[in-house]
């Protein structure tokens, strides 16, 4: 049989293989546990593992290896694990067929690895349904992690080759030996702090399954909870300080932590990214309690205050209790989290502390160029400046992710969501955070959004999660397939 | 394009070189008189600027008295005073002989800080506004043409009414000044902050930049003239039209009325004033090219042109559709004249229903802070900019296709440089700085998140009008002193943009950054990135 020629569908296949496997894990937690919903999962696991082996076997890996193709692989396959990804909830009866498109929102929101959800009664739904949507979360992570430290990195988006060389794993020229090396490390290291965080969960006292839903979701900075209540549901500092731990952890650079598990903390020395984020957090978190002073008793007021901090700051969405009800300017604090989001090469979202250190230098330099208009002025990080290129890379994302921010909030405003909620839930969609302001709250879920806003919320996860870039280009090379296909009729 | 030699009526070419000549002999004999010892050329500039006041002043304290008002003793103390004020700095201070862009960017920063200061005296004596904070917002509105007001203007006296509308224009005025003779050498994300894509068409007018200046406020005059016409034959009261021009034309956005332009309660009214809204949107050098070359085709010519019409008749009809209602006639003008009178920053207010739809106000919003034509006297963050920076973004998605190709950033047919783009990028982002700490103290001081987050914006872009709680037509008083101060702030960033504030205070920042660079580079040495 002749094989198809198409790295995107090969890749897709093998995506869907690893989402089917989930699956079948799942439906066994669902029988285990009585609740239902087990042969639904059955259903699509095989469903989904008959369709991923035929399009991993009917394909073969394309000659071209350029940028647009890995980007093309990178964009399908996370589409076609969501559109796999919805299938539980529609077999299962937790969503009912005729809003598929909301199985797809919580899909998508769970490989997104955002956390917003549809579900206003989570504790409704199977836990097996629920396992697995934690679960898909956690995958998205997995696939998220080797996309942010390698792949992204090496094909040089928006200003993230500074990071590209830090990959573990040998620095080939190609691309796929690399990347194949690179996420086997990764993976262990993923793996190892997901078992970590369950096991740390378990001897607080969590239930087995309890431990690890929530532990997939932190290491993945994802922000689903099987309770209506979220984090609140245990109502145990313990739990919040080792969940903020994670987050905190999790929201870091991944190569970071694999040069520090190798060669002791000391390489933690080595980024002067990870001070600005940790200093992101403790600043905010400090600006938040002074802010709520006052409003909220001491004790409560400077455990919730660090928890949204790190959890927004990293964009998990966990939450405690209702930041909604809070003082506008403690939300402006929250707001402005969301949108930078946490370290580069992590799974947290936003539009990352890299860049954020990238603009400020940027923007201060003409200052003093306005005074010294001869002057050169490089842009430093850390020890060494960085190159001009890079700069402007970081800057054009950061153009586009605030005119996407822009384009996504006037959309949902112009469908009829109170502004605040609207922008808010743009921003906390392309930042991947998982709720938003006003009535897209933490308690809340994200039905305050029409139908046809919800797909634009979708659309800018997807945005969000691969950079922005990968997305774009999609669209444009569709287009000129499009046009070019046009030409070649008209002559 | 080479600059035609000067082609005016003969009346015209008379006038012209009488008023230079005027203007350069009072040129001389400022520096005449002020060869005092001090070197500075912020003094200069203060004393220039209370000098200049006074005639304002004056006026205003004849139309006082003229129209029966009791403050005109007030306004000729508080003008003469600072005229005074004003010949003694002269005679002390001298401008240097090298004038350095850090000195320009102090004379910008301190002319501002002074006409701030003036008009906020001259409000106080007056005794329009009770504190000093509050005195403070106004001033900064009339001076950046902002309609932020907290002052009931049915009971003011006339002087003050005159003082506030003269205020707003003057500062237009003065800001052609700006832009034709100051800008040009900064070339700083500024006013002009395309580098210069706006000024080199101002300065394209003339020879000599006097010229240009010259040309830009008769042309600037001749607006006022004309839509003041407009708002008479409309129906408007005479010397409401006159005052209503006065702040059409500068967008600033003063009434002399409580409900703004929409108390008329009349269609034509608001139609002319949609028409000068849009004009004032427009580039000043452009609109005189067209009328001295009788060619209107060179506004469809422009770039900035056609996609500031297409950014205000889009936004119009979406504002029209979410607004839900059958299609009146009434609803296009009511849409026309909420965008136009966002996207020229002016901020008056019609006399149909407030914008209720969720899409309309943050479309209103976004357009206001597009602003208009670059080169014009609105605020926000002009058409220009927007458009360096769609095409900026363009060529990077391009180029992560093509690394290696090497693209310009284009507007139109021509390109902007490397450094002028980033020029914009740093004023946006140093803005955005400026505005988060705004937004959160206005919201300290009492107002909702919309409402904080609108009226900030509304401030940095000379709008005035804000949605959620600061809508209320009351909700600038009972802000507190420091989200006051803090608004006053938003809107002279927002008219001398903040680049200059930055430079300014660099006298303090670049040695404190120098000596913080020494001290943590042992530590920083081990850092890769």
């Amino acid at each position: 049989m002749k094989k198809i020629k198409g790295t995107p569908l090969r890749v897709s296949g093998s995506a869907l293989v690893a989402i089917s496997l989930g699956m079948f894990a799942s439906s066994g937690v669902a029988l285990a546990d009585g609740g239902g919903g087990a042969s639904g999962l059955l259903v699509s696991a095989l469903l989904t593992l008959s369709i991923g082996t035929i399009m991993f076997g009917a394909s073969s890996v394309s000659d071209r290896a350029d940028t647009p193709v890995a980007l093309a692989s990178v964009a399908w396959s996370w589409l076609a694990v969501s559109i796999a990804g919805a299938l539980p909830f529609l077999m299962t009866g937790s969503i009912p067929w005729a809003h598929f498109d909301d199985a797809l929102f919580e899909s998508i929101s769970g490989f997104t690895c955002t956390g917003s959800t549809i579900f206003s009664d989570i504790e409704a739904v199977p836990r097996g349904v629920l396992f697995f949507r934690s679960m898909i979360q956690w995958f998205g992570g997995m696939g998220l992690i080797v996309l942010a430290v390698a792949v992204l990195p090496a094909l040089k988006i928006g200003g993230l080759e500074l990071i590209a060389n830090e990959a573990p794993g040998p620095t080939a020229d190609r691309l796929t030996p690399k990347v194949t090396d690179t996420a086997r490390r990764l993976w262990l290291l993923y793996g190892g702090i997901t078992l970590a965080m369950i096991a740390a969960l378990m001897v607080v006292g969590l239930s087995p399954y309890d431990a690890a839903t929530h532990a997939f979701t932190t290491v993945a900075t994802g922000g689903f909870s099987p309770y209506n209540a979220s984090i609140a549901h245990f109502d145990s500092l313990l739990v919040e300080f080792i969940i903020i731990a994670g987050m905190i952890f999790c929201g870091a650079n991944f190569s970071l932590h694999w040069y520090a598990f190798k060669n002791g903390p000391k390489a933690y020395h080595r980024v002067s990214e990870l001070r600005w984020y940790l200093g992101l957090i403790v600043g905010s978190t400090f600006i938040l309690i002074w802010l709520n002073f006052g409003n909220l008793s001491l004790g409560r007021n400077i455990r919730e205050s660090f928890f949204y901090t790190v959890s927004l700051g990293t964009s998990t969405g966990f939450g405690t209790s209702d930041f909604t009800i809070w003082a506008p300017a403690a939300q402006v604090v929250l707001l402005t989290l969301m949108i930078v989001g946490g370290m580069t090469g992590s799974t947290a979202g936003g539009m990352k502390i890299l860049r954020l250190q990238i603009l400020v230098r940027y923007s201060f330099r003409e200052i003093v160029r306005a005074r010294h208009p001869k002057a050169v002025v490089p842009i430093r990080m850390g020890a060494v400046s960085i190159d001009e290129q890079i700069a402007a890379k970081a800057v054009g994302f950061i153009l586009l992710y605030m005119g996407l921010i822009v384009l996504g909030g006037l959309t949902l405003a112009g469908l009829g969501v109170e502004p605040v909620t609207a922008f808010s839930g743009a921003v906390s969609a392309i930042g991947n955070a998982g709720p938003g302001l006003g009535e897209a709250g933490p308690v809340s879920d994200f039905l305050v959004f029409p139908r046809l806003g919800r797909v634009i919320i979708m659309f800018l996860m997807m945005f969000g999660r691969l950079e922005v870039f990968p997305m774009m280009l999609m669209f444009v090379a569709f287009a000129r397939a499009v046009s070019r296909s046009r030409h070649t009729i008209r002559q | 394009m080479t600059p035609r030699p000067s082609r005016g009526g003969p009346s015209l070419g008379r006038l012209k070189i009488r008023i230079t000549k005027s203007l350069h002999v009072v040129k001389l004999a400022v520096r005449g008189y002020s060869n005092g010892r001090v070197e500075s050329v912020g003094a200069v500039t203060v004393g220039t600027v209370a000098l200049c006041v006074w005639p304002m002043f004056m006026v205003c304290a004849l139309f006082d008295s003229a129209r029966g008002g009791s403050v005109w003793l007030e306004l000729s103390v508080v003008g003469t005073t600072s005229a005074v004020i004003g010949l003694f700095i002269l005679r002390y201070a001298r401008v240097p002989k090298y004038l350095s862009t850090a000195r320009l960017f102090r004379a910008l920063a301190s002319g501002t800080l002074a006409s701030l200061g003036i008009v906020m005296v001259g409000l106080l004596a007056t005794g329009a506004t009770g504190s000093i904070t509050l005195a403070l917002v106004e001033a900064a509105s009339t001076i950046t043409g902002t309609n932020a007001s907290t002052i009931d203007i049915s009971k003011i006296e006339p002087g003050v009414m005159l003082l506030r509308a003269l205020g707003q224009w003057i500062a237009g005025a003065a800001l052609i000044v700006i832009l034709v003779r100051v800008l040009p050498h900064l070339g700083v994300g500024g006013l002009d902050a395309d580098g210069g894509v706006a000024t080199r068409s101002a300065r394209r007018l003339s020879p000599k930049s006097s010229g240009t200046v010259f040309r830009l406020l008769l042309l600037y005059v001749m607006l006022t003239a004309l839509i003041g016409v407009g708002y008479a034959a409309a129906g408007m009261p005479l010397v409401d039209s006159a005052m209503h021009a006065l702040t059409t034309i500068s967008t600033g956005g003063f009434s002399t009325q409580l409900g703004s332009i929409g108390a008329y309660q009349s269609g034509p009214i608001e139609w002319v004033a949609v028409g000068g809204m849009f004009i004032a949107g427009i580039s000043l050098p452009l609109i005189f090219l067209a009328i001295r070359r009788k060619d209107p085709k060179r506004f469809w010519r422009s770039y900035e042109f056609r996609f500031y019409s297409l950014v205000v008749l889009a936004a119009a009809s979406f504002v029209a559709i979410f607004a839900r209602q059958p299609l009146t006639l009434d609803i296009v003008r009511s849409s026309l004249f909420k965008v136009t009178s966002a996207a020229s920053t002016t901020g008056y207010i019609d006399s149909a229903s407030d914008l209720t739809s969720a899409g309309g106000q943050s479309l209103v919003i976004i357009v206001m802070l597009i602003g208009g034509m670059s080169a014009s006297m609105t605020g926000g963050f002009k058409v220009m900019r927007l458009l360096a920076i769609s095409s900026y973004i363009g060529r990077e998605l391009k180029r992560v296709i093509h690394p290696t190709a090497v693209l310009p950033i284009r507007v139109g047919h021509s390109s902007i440089g490397q450094t002028a783009f980033s020029r914009i990028v740093g004023e946006i982002f140093l803005s955005l700085l400026v505005l988060i700490p705004g937004a959160l103290i206005l919201t300290n001081g009492g107002l909702d998140l919309e409402g904080a987050f609108s009226f900030a914006l509304s401030c940095l872009s000379n709008f005035g009008p804000a949605f959620g709680g600061a809508a209320q037509i009351n909700h600038l008083s009972e802000l507190s002193g420091i989200g006051q101060i803090f608004s006053a702030g938003l809107m002279v960033v927002g008219r001398i943009s903040i680049t200059p504030v930055l430079v300014v205070l660099a006298f303090i920042t670049e040695p404190l950054a120098r000596t913080l660079r020494r001290k943590s580079f042992g530590r920083r040495k081990m850092a890769v990135r």
